[in-house]
């Protein structure tokens, strides 16, 4: 056995091409244009200026759920958040709610939107961590709590209104004639990439979703790491609860839970596999954006909400087929 | 006459050979001993024997004619069973269930007939009653029994075969003496009816008590069978260390400091999962051994010290300091450091960087926050070359090196910043000889600076070779403590047979 990694031999260029072609965040950009392309074909206009703006405007309203979906799938041990819909629900119900359409409500609305996405995280995380009830089961229970909690607060209460201000942030040119809700998204991007690659709690993040016991051996604190990623989850859900209202204008009940499958299948068709510990937000993004195409060309060609419902579903299985299966799934 | 009869049979692991060319007869009706130290290849040729692992040549005769086992179920239909050491009950299920569990006893082949299950469990229990303790019931569930009484629910197990030929590897290491009284006296009635039984042990009074010829192992070769009754454990032990290395130990030359040097670690009375009343001190600059055969508790003891299992009772102190070791992290904050021997699991985190894998550590150890790799690499740098690590580049997974380089990244992470104790537990496994070389060329290095060291190595020669001290542990105990010239490889095997 030779002792010495050494670099493999350069690859002939056809051979490298295929290589870089097949990462996942390179799959997913080309198939965002081989989609952009469908779609102008079957319909078109289907890929004009603003008709792409509008895409990206709906992409970052999934990619802002997907952000904190993605670190809570690469904290491993089988970490997946189904209750990312209902936070995104009861965020844009508060955020309207405490603004009623008036802009000095926004900082306030912000504030109590981020400690209720945060405080439903830490339900999740202490639900996963030191009660140790698997994922799935305790943020699919979460998810009921919070569909019960939205019937209860809309009874009596009228459903809020979004600020101008926030409608304007989400819809409206805001710099170099992009809105502001792609500004975030550049900004949530940008610090994705610094707290995964150059904090040591992103190290961290990798190294238990790897490999728990051996970074438990060297003194990761395992357990608090993993709350504070269901923490994230839910503050990003909440995030984009807010710019949800932005978005529509008013606030109706389960508004969100359109958001819990499609953040999943952007995190794994972005390259970051169910078993966590490998992957980042850059592919995610990409993936979503893939997601809010294809959604976009099935309603072109009269495809109804239930028929894209099942399209989804195929698609994450699909995907799982080429993406999911690099490790095996253990506990 | 003969009932079991091994002709030349060979088991490789990569290059490692297990055995080669094992011949063996076991009698009807006798209890044949086997006896090697660890890695010897006495649990391969159980195994073999057993059907779990497929010999890579020779054959097996039973009554005579030549057969071939190709799993435990096969072994089972040739009258051949096993008693295993643990973790072959169901946890949730009850001790009728599983004395049972190989063959329930069924109705129409489909529902378990309840009856004939119990019946058939209480004729088996009723062989150890009165010495079964508190709470051992047919209905008892698994999980609430106490281990001695779970590795009876095993002995009765692999009782209930009734097989000809039935192997105990380690049956009686949970047992208390009456216990183990009672479980000779079955054996010498099963003897009695003819059975033939391979027993293993580590206790060499055992040995002596209920061995009618024992058959001596080392490194995959059968040595010399030997009829209990001409023998002593002097014999014994001499056949096991091998005639020429009676004084291979390069104890001679003594690193240790003296009595004057300061304590680093204290530990009294320690007590937990797998161990009980271990006391011992390590000095500044001393390389203490942890010697005996395989799980006897040294791994135990080392998890225990680090805080991965933490202890049940008994006190530490580090630099005359109280310990109180909770978890991993609080035991690396206070400079203790461990290094596991099972790489896979406990040491690389796989798929990822090989800076990634030196660096936690020290972000933990100096409360970092953000990861500047420039900075992280010119910390690490240093701490793999002491190592003489080789490696492509900082940013290659981990998975691109070789087990030996692998191991010396997890090594360096404890490098950057000094701990004042070094736990090894059986830190060489797996890996090659240069790299064995290179990392206790580092130890030494260590212990020289003032570091107190605790090494436990399954390998006798690493220990003897490697360790100012040894102690030797049998049962999750200390039983005997070899210094100076005292550290042989004779003394080490006698220790660790010796009677718990």
């Amino acid at each position: 056995m030779s002792d010495a990694a050494t670099p493999s031999h350069s690859p002939a260029a056809a051979a490298r091409i295929v290589e870089f072609a097949k990462q996942p965040l390179v799959v997913a950009l080309i198939l965002v244009a081989a989609l952009l392309y469908l779609g102008e074909t079957l319909s078109p206009g289907f890929a004009s200026g603003q008709q792409i703006m509008r895409l990206l405007i709906v992409a970052a309203l999934l990619g802002i759920v997907a952000a904190g979906q993605n670190l809570v799938v690469l904290g491993g041990r089988e970490g997946i958040d189904l209750s990312v819909g209902g936070v995104v629900s009861l965020s844009a119900i508060v955020a309207g709610n405490l603004m009623a359409g008036e802009n000095a409500g926004i900082p306030l609305a912000i504030v109590a939107c981020i400690a209720t996405g945060a405080l439903f995280g830490l339900f999740n995380g202490i639900g996963v961590t030191l009660l140790r009830i698997p994922p799935l089961v305790m943020t699919l229970g979460m998810l009921g709590v919070l569909q019960g909690l939205l019937v209860v607060i809309r009874q009596g209460i009228p459903s809020g209104r979004a600020a101008p201000g926030l409608a304007d942030f989400v819809s409206q040119p805001f710099l170099f004639g992009v809105p502001g809700i792609l500004w975030l998204w550049v900004v949530i991007g940008l610090l994705m990439a610094f707290l995964l690659g150059r904090t040591v709690f992103g190290h961290r993040i990798y190294a238990i979703g790897s490999n728990e016991q051996a970074a438990y051996m060297a003194g990761v604190p395992v357990k608090a790491a993993r709350i504070a990623l269901f923490v994230l989850s839910g503050v990003f859900a909440a995030i984009a609860g807010i710019c949800l209202l932005g978005y529509s204008g008013s606030s109706f009940a389960n508004v969100g839970e359109q958001y819990m499958l499609p953040s999943i299948i952007a995190v794994v068709f972005g390259g970051t596999p169910l078993s966590g510990g490998k992957g980042g937000y850059t592919g995610t993004m990409a993936g979503a954006l893939l997601l809010v195409i294809l959604q976009s060309i099935l309603v072109t060609i009269n495809i109804d909400e239930s028929g894209r419902q099942m399209v989804f579903g195929i698609t994450l299985l699909v995907l799982m087929l080429f993406y999911g299966r690099g490790r095996s799934m253990r506990a | 006459m003969i009932k079991l009869k091994l002709n030349g049979v060979s088991k490789a692991y990569g290059a490692t050979k297990a055995l080669s060319h094992a011949d063996l007869e076991i009698e009807a009706g006798e209890v044949h001993v086997l006896l090697g130290s660890n890695g010897s290849g006495k649990s391969t040729l159980s195994k073999i024997v057993a059907g779990s692992v497929r010999p890579d040549a020779g054959e097996i005769l039973l009554d005579g004619k030549p057969v071939t086992i190709t799993g435990p179920q096969s072994a089972r239909s040739h009258g051949i069973a096993i008693f295993y050491q643990e973790l072959s009950l169901a946890a949730h299920r009850t001790v009728a269930e599983n004395i049972s569990l190989a063959s329930l006893p069924s109705r129409a082949g489909i529902f378990v007939d309840g009856d004939a299950l119990e019946e058939r469990a209480q004729r088996y229990m009723a062989l150890f009653d009165g010495v079964t303790g508190d709470g051992f019931s047919l209905d008892a569930v698994i999980e609430d029994l106490r281990a001695d009484q779970r590795q009876l629910v095993e002995i009765i197990k692999a009782l209930a075969i009734e097989a000809s030929v039935i192997i105990f590897d380690e049956a009686t290491s949970a047992l208390d003496r009456a216990q183990v009284e009672r479980f000779f006296e079955i054996l010498r009635a099963l003897k009695q009816k003819g059975r033939s039984i391979i027993f293993i042990s580590h206790r060499m009074d055992e040995i002596f008590a209920i061995g009618d010829r024992a058959t001596v192992i080392r490194d995959g070769q059968i040595v010399g069978t030997k009829r209990i009754a001409d023998t002593s454990p002097s014999e014994i032990i001499t056949m096991m260390v091998g005639g020429h290395d009676e004084t291979d130990a390069k104890a001679v030359e003594h690193h240790a400091p003296t009595g004057a040097a300061a304590l680093a670690l204290s530990v009294k009375n320690l007590g937990g999962r797998g161990f009980g009343d271990v006391s011992f001190d390590v000095r500044k600059g001393e390389i203490l051994g942890f010697g005996g055969l395989h799980g006897q508790g040294q791994s135990a003891v080392l998890k225990a010290l680090f805080g991965a299992a933490p202890p049940t009772s008994g006190s530490v102190e580090l630099d005359g300091k109280p310990l109180n070791p909770a978890n991993p992290r609080a035991m690396i904050r206070q400079g203790v450091a461990y290094v596991s021997g099972d790489r896979a699991r406990e040491g690389v985190v796989t798929g990822r960087p090989i800076l990634e894998n030196v660096m936690p550590i020290h972000y933990l150890r100096d409360r970092m926050i953000l990861a500047h790799p420039p900075a992280s690499a010119r910390k690490a740098l240093p701490a793999l070359q002491a190592l003489r690590t080789k490696f492509a580049g900082l940013g290659f997974p981990i998975s691109s090196l070789s087990g030996g380089n692998q191991q010396k990244v997890v090594i360096a992470r404890w490098l950057i910043d000094r701990p004042a104790v070094l736990l090894l537990d059986d830190p060489t496994k797996g890996i090659d000889l240069s790299a064995k070389a290179d990392l206790f060329a580092l130890i030494r290095k260590l212990a020289e600076e003032g570091m107190g060291i605790v090494l436990y190595a399954s390998e006798d020669a690493e220990l003897l070779d490697n360790a100012d001290r040894i102690l030797v542990f049998n049962g999750g105990a200390v039983r005997r403590e070899l210094t100076g010239t005292a550290r042989t490889r004779y003394n080490l095997y006698q220790a660790a047979y010796e009677a718990a």
